[in-house]
């Protein structure tokens, strides 16, 4: 049963499989499979694997970017696919300011027609593990219904979430000291697949 | 309720777990078992969503899971509107 499981298992896209092979391939292992287990992930697979059809990927519909004191600011529009064949929008405006030991983040976003939330992080970084790191940070969220909910907590954070965004700061200036439009920018953003491989 | 997506959230509001610990703790509160190729449709989705992260762990293939602020507030939306439902059903039937 687990052999037919994993079999089916590597009808996931190549996408998939990188991101969350290793760790469906412990859960396999860890769980008493049933025929109806194995009937569902090859259904999952199938699944994954026609809704990410490549024609198919987030596009990005605005990107700029601009250096400010100890940090930058990004802002993003980016329409992602959904399975029903509709997309969703997601805009969202990030200040990042790096004071060495500590940063300030300001987030800004929406996504569809779902109201706008912000959020304000003050955070001390902490020791770095391999992709992670752990922090003490003070986060503000301010709901879109008017209240502020504080919070204090000890945060493990994923580094390559903060490098995506580093990557595109950095693609942006580049491509516009090189004298590139926005548009040419954005183009060559999709065609390296940068957003695709974190959709 | 046998949304995946509301019953990963709910079982990673008491703690970070990885897939397995998921599937038990959602079948002993809700008695729903997910399958894997469910249980990791739901974390794929959720996680691009931000509503979940992974976090840290000593074992590399067990990989955990918690909640974000963002998922917290969605799961919140989610139980009251269930709640809500619940408690209107449940005056309806004694008056019925």
């Amino acid at each position: 049963m687990r052999r037919l499981a994993r079999c089916f298992a590597r009808l996931y896209p190549r996408r998939w499989r990188a991101r969350y092979g290793r760790e469906f391939d412990a859960l396999l292992e860890d769980v008493n499979l049933t025929w109806r287990d194995v009937f569902g992930v090859a259904l999952s697979a199938l699944g994954e694997k026609y809704m990410s059809d490549p024609e198919v990927v987030p596009r990005i519909v605005n990107l700029a970017s601009r250096d400010i004191p100890h940090g930058y600011e990004l802002e993003t529009a980016v329409e992602y696919p959904r399975g029903d064949g509709s997309t969703m929008l997601v805009r969202a405006f990030c200040r990042e300011v790096d004071l060495g030991d500590s940063y300030v983040t300001l987030n800004h976003n929406t996504r569809g027609s779902e109201p706008a939330q912000t959020i304000l992080v003050f955070g001390r970084k902490g020791k770095v593990d391999g992709d992670f790191r752990t922090d003490e940070t003070e986060m503000l969220v301010l709901r879109p219904d008017g209240s502020v909910h504080r919070t204090e907590q000890t945060v493990k954070t994923w580094l390559k979430y903060d490098g995506l965004r580093d990557r595109l700061r950095d693609r942006y200036r580049t491509g516009m000291q090189a004298g590139q439009t926005p548009d040419q920018i954005r183009q060559q953003i999709e065609e390296e697949g940068t957003l695709q491989s974190w959709s | 309720m046998s949304d995946p997506n509301v019953l990963v959230l709910a079982s990673l509001a008491d703690g970070d777990k990885h897939g397995y610990a998921m599937m038990d703790d959602i079948e002993r509160f809700a008695g729903v078992r997910l399958g894997p190729g469910t249980l990791y449709g739901a974390i794929a989705r959720l996680e691009q969503r931000g509503w979940i992260r992974p976090v840290k762990s000593a074992d590399d293939r067990r990989q955990p899971y918690t909640l974000s602020a963002e998922g917290r507030r969605y799961l919140e939306e989610q139980l009251s509107d269930l709640s809500q439902i619940v408690s209107t059903g449940l005056k309806r039937l004694r008056h019925a």
